[in-house]
């Protein structure tokens, strides 16, 4: 991107008068890019002792001699064509242009003048200069703007029209598309402050919050995975709702940067605070054997170290990591000052105990367990799941209770039953038969055969025990986990279950995820070893024992001791289920718990009873809404040292205590105490810290236009670029401090402005003197990021779901996208409910292999802090438009969306799907050229009906009864419109 | 979106604003291709490999079985492994171990006329002997497989660098226009070896564009190159042309030169349509070349199917081509798996080198054999653990002297000996660069205030020695 800086001010010279030389504008990018390689601050590299970056010494050495370029070394040296004395020497392959050598010539004649570093020095609020046209625009920013524009003679572009401007903001605060009744009300709102009212409207909506999340979601390097070789599940979706929330609440920003850097170190955290923390811990990390945990605690480091570099002072720490940077005045020591920040964080240079690399605090760790650090929390996206199936039970049941009672035989059936079971419950109140072993000849290790007695088996209950004369296995418990499985038949026929529980267990985890349940057996905990295990299994279905039948129970493991089996007739949930049946009396009572109890306990209503099993298993794994989540604790911290060069192995380095760059303002810090992760996080949103309000201003007007007024949002420092208008960055970001780093007023501020609401149209007067659009002569065209491509093509479908926080989803994906992953191996499986359509910021995000269709569209893997998203333009995104399921689903429903709307002529439902798809009427040409397409897609799928079925039997949001070749040739319409240009750009 | 096509254009000054308008002079509805063509307008040097096939051996595999012959290392089987030469070395998963010598299990041969000593579990590539350059001085500086695949293959091990086949595609461009210029395939029929990550062929900083594209073992070769079912390849057609023709009247309006480009890339989508299924079609391989590869069934996924399959690539003009075959982490079980890999992969290998040759094609075809590292002449339990200075490789192909073996290592191999024959990874990028007539120095890319290369900001040399 640099070239499109220099082109700027290649143009701007020649565009404008000449002005006044200024050194960080003309100077220091020439200086930076030819010379400090060499003649810069990192004083290893440093040739002939020369240094440039420093007025003082560049005039010692005579390389500069103010006021007379004639005199100056720098310019012989870059004038010779001596290949021994030119600079920058040949070898470098850089060349300075005549233009460059002209700006260094006239500046050295005009007195050489330094400037400090534009970034670093304190941020001023200037005054908003005059304009000539008071008019256009009123705020700062138009000021700001228009000032430079009118230097240069260029008149502003005009508004864009009201749809597209309420697209363009809707697609920016909340990244949703607007709907054609809020354009219909925008366009036809005469008040004055209309649009104040639409951006107003949309920063209180909760999808605000999402939007703004995505790109810090991409700088905290937020991820479902670890990153490194085996790349298994981490627990963080907590972390991800606490973003998303803050935004929505405005919280303000410096509070937003404490609480992610030091949260728990402030006094009394609440545990939103806590959960902030997660930000510590989303560096990557591994599980890999032999990996040795002292290199990777350094990668950790410099992650974090680079990551803050990044997010908050817009600078490339990461450079100081072997050697004092080229071009900034970062040394390796700020390096690893900074590093020391975050020595206390608890964490493992490798998460897993291994036999070669022993680590006792992760003892039995395999692949499947978690990341700790965490704690539990909860959700509210998840707890309001669990409300939710907890009322499709109740729906579920209130239907069969009609059912019930509208049928005679049913009824007649329903009353035999419980004529039994208060039989049953007189006999045995608690629900429980007991079964005693039956007599055997052989009895094999483990194994039990009972008689259940005849009737209705729903759930079997087996009690461990270990006698206290008992010297098997059991015996070793006291220091040997046991893990018990357990098989039955019934008549040697298998029998299934769909759950199983106990109420002592070990937690059992896969791909990262603690298990609901004991399924496939469980492991006892070493406190819970001398007491008496009980668990639960209930049949997926209920099983009639005939008289005379027989159970065989096949426990295996290394701690069975005594076995005691119990039958019930009732199928509950869980452990805690049968003790809700223990009082018999409340038992007969007409009440849910009887009806779930029927459903579940016999073979009525089968597939209804598969429902309420498919849904007791997804609340047992809801946990009632609570998640586990990486949060930092901290520890003493361990000592850190200066790597030479990086090295890891080389303990030679000094021990470097926290500290902030050397020559930035330092923290206060009178007692000389060592200085926290909290003092840090004060001292980057301190009033005197002139990085963090500069960076995430840049950061949120590329957010908003499209490129930073400085366009390397990840560098502010000397190689980066100049900001475009310092004075408005400055202005801005002094007011963001000033106003309590209020976010949202600084999005109002900018959004409010003439200068965003103008016309994006490219114009052609501005191409040579402003390809790059730095001027902001007009709004620019941005390609909509990942995310909300997918979401827009599902919006235009009303596919969406609208729902806030909860886990990451698993959208459609092409089979065996991530079979090369190892330790564990991993599927994926689709999603098979609404959770299909979450929105894309809610999709599992897998480091290694990120999801194809939000790869496609450069979302970025989020391994490393990433600041920006360059966009590209890719055969591939073509390809995911036309034929990833989503894509197609999305138009499928899209289709049907439109035929359901009765007595409409093609014309006006082309219409109705350019208002809804792109948010604009469409052009009687593009209609023309839709309706032939139509009318061939019609003559084919009239004539190839197989074809049209095929078609519309995409993904599995449910179709109404529709002509399918008329839905095929309407799909193949929304196909094209989900496909255009204007559906994936923001204008 | 304006920027980034400046940056691309952008490698010298002002260039952007030229190329810019020249696009912009382009007929906005015409449907073609245009192929990225390369920051790289004139070769730094005389270009002798016009593309690159990487046989990656994931895993490591143990060169002390296959290219560095240790006859010392053999006596010394079962015995304590000098500490004097392992002191204060990083090792992986033998830390805090005793370390033993495990002598080569494998017999070793001379090959061909030039004699290059290879272990006979590789008689196929022992026949191309004469045409191999083995190199057995290679070192890395990454003991642990995901950061050492990442330095293979980016030279770095910061995550979000380019890959070398990204950093190729964008200073050469392809010669195609119907096939991405970079294409990675990982064999199948493997299972419980080490994982790879796709940022293995990330693009990296670079635009997504020159990313390496997976071929797919199941399914669609290429993520959503199949239609939608019921749609056929005519209403395809008809969609694709629609989409380029409604967007060609928004550029009237609008005039973003982004429209012109997605043009162009919905057109080379719609070829990748049927390019890629020609591609994997090999009806028309006779018998005797699948013969020659040893494949069994054709398309299969394995190693020896995506062999030709790279081929076939290569015929096409794709740049940049990258196998993976995840077999070689012996850290147990040597004696067994290791020959199991070798059989999975000789044949095909040879196969593929021959192959090119026949065709003409070896003249100007970069093949390059080798995992992220090799593995300890010290043993673990049954197997070997990994190292990170030494291992082998070989090379063969455009401009690479054939029957050479370059570099050495101790008499037990545990280093590389300096003797100016050792060969970084930063090495073996700079000189692949050169044979694709690129001086490392002068393909970089402004990233985070700094000129990033593949091979990094230390020096490092083309290894002229093995060059004709």
């Amino acid at each position: 991107m640099h070239g499109a800086t220099l082109a700027f001010l290649v143009s701007l010279a020649a565009a404008a008068a000449p002005k006044k030389v200024q050194f960080n504008r003309d100077i220091r990018p020439i200086l930076s890019e030819n010379c400090f390689f060499c003649h810069g601050p990192d004083k290893s590299k440093r040739k002939a002792g020369l240094r440039l970056d420093v007025r003082e010494a560049a005039l010692e050495d005579g390389a500069i001699v103010p006021g007379k370029p004639g005199d100056s070394e720098l310019i012989a040296r870059i004038n010779t064509k001596d290949p021994d004395d030119v600079m920058p020497p040949p070898l470098s392959h850089k060349t300075l242009k005549p233009q460059q050598v002209a700006m260094l010539t006239r500046w050295i004649a005009d007195g050489a003048a330094y400037q400090p570093h534009w970034a670093y020095v304190p941020v001023r609020k200037a005054k908003t200069p005059a304009t000539r046209d008071q008019a256009w625009g009123k705020t700062p920013v138009d000021a700001f703007v228009q000032a430079a524009l009118d230097e240069r003679d260029v008149r502003p572009s005009a508004p864009a029209d009201r749809r597209t401007l309420l697209r363009r903001l809707s697609l920016d605060l909340t990244g949703l598309p607007p709907t054609p009744e809020e354009l219909t009300a925008f366009t036809a709102d005469t008040r004055p402050d209309a649009w104040e009212g639409q951006v107003d409207r949309l920063l209180a909506s909760p999808h605000y919050g999402e939007r703004m999340a995505v790109p810090w979601l991409d700088v905290a390097r937020f991820a479902d995975t670890v990153g490194y070789h085996g790349d298994q599940n981490q627990h963080v979706l907590a972390y991800r709702e606490y973003v998303i929330n803050s935004f929505n609440r405005n919280k303000p920003f410096d509070q937003f940067t404490i609480e992610q850097l030091a949260g728990d170190l402030l006094p009394k955290p609440t545990t939103e605070q806590l959960i902030a923390t997660g930000f510590n811990r989303l560096n990557m990390v591994t599980r890999e054997g032999g990996a040795q945990a002292k290199e990777y605690l350094a990668k950790y480091m410099a992650d974090r170290v680079r990551a803050v570099g990044t997010v908050w002072m817009g600078s490339t720490l990461g450079c100081s990591e072997c050697h004092d940077h080229k071009f900034d005045p970062f040394t390796a020591r700020d390096f690893y000052a900074m590093g020391a920040f975050f020595a206390d964080v608890k964490q493992w240079g490798v998460y897993s105990d291994y036999k070669y690399t022993p680590n006792p605090d992760l003892k039995g760790f395999t692949n499947d367990y978690p990341f700790p650090p965490e704690i539990t929390v909860e959700s509210p996206y998840l707890k309001a799941r669990s409300q939710r199936l907890q009322a499709e039970l109740g729906t579920l049941a209130d239907q069969l209770r009609a059912r019930l009672a509208a049928s005679r035989d049913e009824t007649r059936e329903f009353r035999s039953w419980q004529d039994g079971t208060r039989r049953f419950l007189a006999q045995y109140p608690d629900g429980w038969r007991p079964a005693p072993a039956l007599p055997e000849k052989k009895q094999a290790t483990g194994m039990v055969r009972i008689a259940p007695g005849s009737g209705w088996l729903s759930a079997i209950r087996i009690d461990l025990a270990t006698p206290p004369d008992y010297k098997g296995p059991d015996a070793e418990l006291g220091r040997k986990i046991g893990v018990v499985s357990v098989s039955v038949t019934h008549n040697d026929q298998a029998i299934r279950f769909h759950f199983a529980d106990s109420a002592t267990k070990e937690p059992h985890y896969l791909g990262g995820h603690e298990q609901a349940g004991i399924a496939s057996g469980w492991v006892v905990p070493r406190a819970k070893a001398g007491q008496t295990r009980t668990g639960v299994w209930e049949l997926a279905q209920p099983v009639r024992v005939g008289i005379g039948d027989t159970l065989t129970v096949t426990l295996k493991g290394e701690a069975v001791g005594t076995v005691k089996v119990f039958t019930s007739p009732f199928a509950t949930f869980g452990t805690q289920a049968p003790s809700r049946l223990a009082a018999g009396k409340r038992f007969a009572a007409k009440g849910r718990v009887l009806d779930e109890v029927y459903l579940l306990s016999t073979g009525w209503a089968k597939d209804e009873a598969r429902r309420f099993q498919d849904v007791h298993r997804q609340l047992a794994e809801l946990r009632g809404g609570l998640t586990p989540t990486l949060v930092t604790q901290t520890v003493t911290p361990y000592t850190t040292r200066l790597l030479p060069r990086g090295n890891w192995q080389d303990d030679s380095g000094p021990v470097v205590d926290p500290a902030t760059p050397q020559f930035l303002p330092a923290p206060v810090n009178p007692d000389k105490r060592r200085l926290t992760r909290l003092d840090l996080a004060r001292w980057l949103v301190s009033r005197d810290n002139p990085l963090t309000s500069r960076t995430l201003v840049n950061r949120i007007w590329k957010h908003l236009f499209g490129a930073g007024l400085s366009p390397q949002l990840d560098d502010l420092g000397a190689q980066g670029e100049p900001p475009s208008h310092p004075d408005l960055l400055d202005w801005l970001a002094a007011d963001l401090v000033e106003s309590g780093w209020d976010i949202k007023r600084l999005v109002r501020l900018i959004v409010t402005s003439s200068v965003y609401r103008q016309d994006s149209t490219a114009r052609p007067e501005l191409r040579e003197v402003d390809p790059a659009n730095r001027l902001l002569a007009r709004q620019s065209q941005r390609r909509l990021d990942a995310e909300f491509v997918r979401d827009n093509a599902l919006f235009a479908a009303n596919l969406l779901n609208l729902e806030i926080g909860g886990p990451s989803a698993f959208p459609y994906q092409p089979a065996g996208y991530l079979e090369n992953l190892e330790f564990p191996k991993r599927d994926w499986y689709a999603e098979k409910d609404e959770r299909q359509y979450r929105r894309g910021l809610y999709t599992h995000w897998q480091r290694t292999f990120v999801h194809p269709m939000l790869a496609n569209f450069d979302a970025p893997s989020r391994e490393e802090c990433t600041a920006d998203r360059p966009p590209s333009n890719t055969p591939q995104q073509a390809l995911t438009l036309l034929n990833d399921p989503t894509f197609v689903e999305a138009a499928r429903v899209f289709a049907q969306n439109l035929l359901v709307l009765k007595d409409l002529d093609d014309a006006t439902r082309i219409g109705r799907a350019f208002e809804r798809g792109l948010g604009r009427p469409a052009k009687p040409d593009e209609t023309a050229s839709l309706l032939k397409l139509l009318g061939a897609h019609r003559e084919h799928y009239g004539q190839h009906i197989e074809d049209a079925r095929k078609l519309v039997a995409v993904g599995i949001a449910p179709r109404p009864e529709l002509d399918a070749a008329e839905h095929a040739s309407w799909t193949s319409v929304c196909r094209v419109i989900l496909n255009l240009y204007d559906a994936v750009t923001r204008l | 979106m304006i920027q980034r096509r400046t940056f691309l254009r952008g490698s010298g000054y002002g260039v952007g604003a030229i190329a810019f308008k020249s696009l912009l002079e382009r007929e906005a509805a015409a449907a073609k291709v245009e192929r990225w063509r390369g920051v790289i307008d004139k070769p730094h040097v005389p270009v002798k490999a016009r593309r690159v096939i990487h046989l990656c051996m994931a895993g490591g595999p143990s060169q002390f079985d296959c290219f560095d012959w240790k006859p010392k290392l053999k006596e010394l089987h079962g015995k304590p492994f000098p500490e004097s030469l392992t002191k204060g070395q990083q090792l992986a998963q033998l830390q805090g171990q005793t370390l033993i010598a495990r002598g080569p299990f494998m017999p070793f041969k001379k090959w061909g006329k030039s004699g290059q000593e290879i272990s006979e579990a590789f008689p196929h590539i022992g026949s191309i002997a004469d045409r191999i350059c083995i190199i057995r001085s290679m070192h890395t500086e990454q003991i642990n497989h995901d950061p050492a695949h990442a330095f293979m293959n980016a030279g770095s091990i910061i995550k979000g660098r380019p890959s070398m086949g990204s950093w190729l595609l964008y200073g050469l461009g392809a010669e195609t226009e119907n096939l991405p210029g970079f294409v990675v395939m990982v064999s199948i029929g493997r299972s419980s070896d080490q994982p790879i990550s796709s940022r293995q062929w990330s693009a990296g900083f670079l635009p997504s564009k020159f990313q390496g594209i997976q071929f797919q073992s199941k399914g669609d070769a290429v993520h959503y190159v199949g239609r939608p079912d019921g749609v056929t390849a005519p209403l395809q057609r008809q969609i694709v042309e629609e989409v380029q023709k409604l967007d060609a009247l928004s550029f009237t309006q609008r005039k973003d030169p982004e429209i012109q480009t997605r043009i162009s890339q919905y057109e080379m989508a719609f070829r990748m349509q049927s390019s890629v299924p020609e591609l994997t079609d090999f009806a028309k391989e006779p018998q005797h070349v699948l013969d020659m590869y040893g494949i069994k069934e054709p398309g299969d996924g394995s190693f020896a199917s995506n062999c030709l399959l790279a081929r076939r690539l290569a015929e096409r003009g794709v740049r940049f081509i990258q196998l993976y075959h995840r077999a070689w982490d012996n850290h147990s079980n040597l004696e067994a798996d290791f020959p199991k890999a070798a059989k999975q992969t000789d044949q095909a290998c040879a196969a593929l080198v021959k192959d090119l040759e026949q065709r003409g094609m070896l003249d100007d075809t970069l093949v390059i054999w080798g995992g992220e590292f090799g593995r300890t002449p010290m043993g673990q339990g049954t197997g070997r653990d990994h190292p990170i200075i030494s291992f082998s490789i070989w090379l063969a192909g455009a401009g690479i002297k054939g029957g050479l073996t370059w570099g050495r290592t101790d008499e037990l191999g545990y280093k590389y000996i300096t003797d100016g024959q050792e060969v970084s990874v930063h090495d073996l990028h700079a000189t692949m660069l050169h044979l694709c007539g690129i001086d490392h120095h002068r393909l970089s890319v402004r990233f985070q205030g700094l000129d990033q290369k593949l091979t990094g900001v230390e020096e490092c040399k083309v290894v002229k020695g093995i060059l004709v």
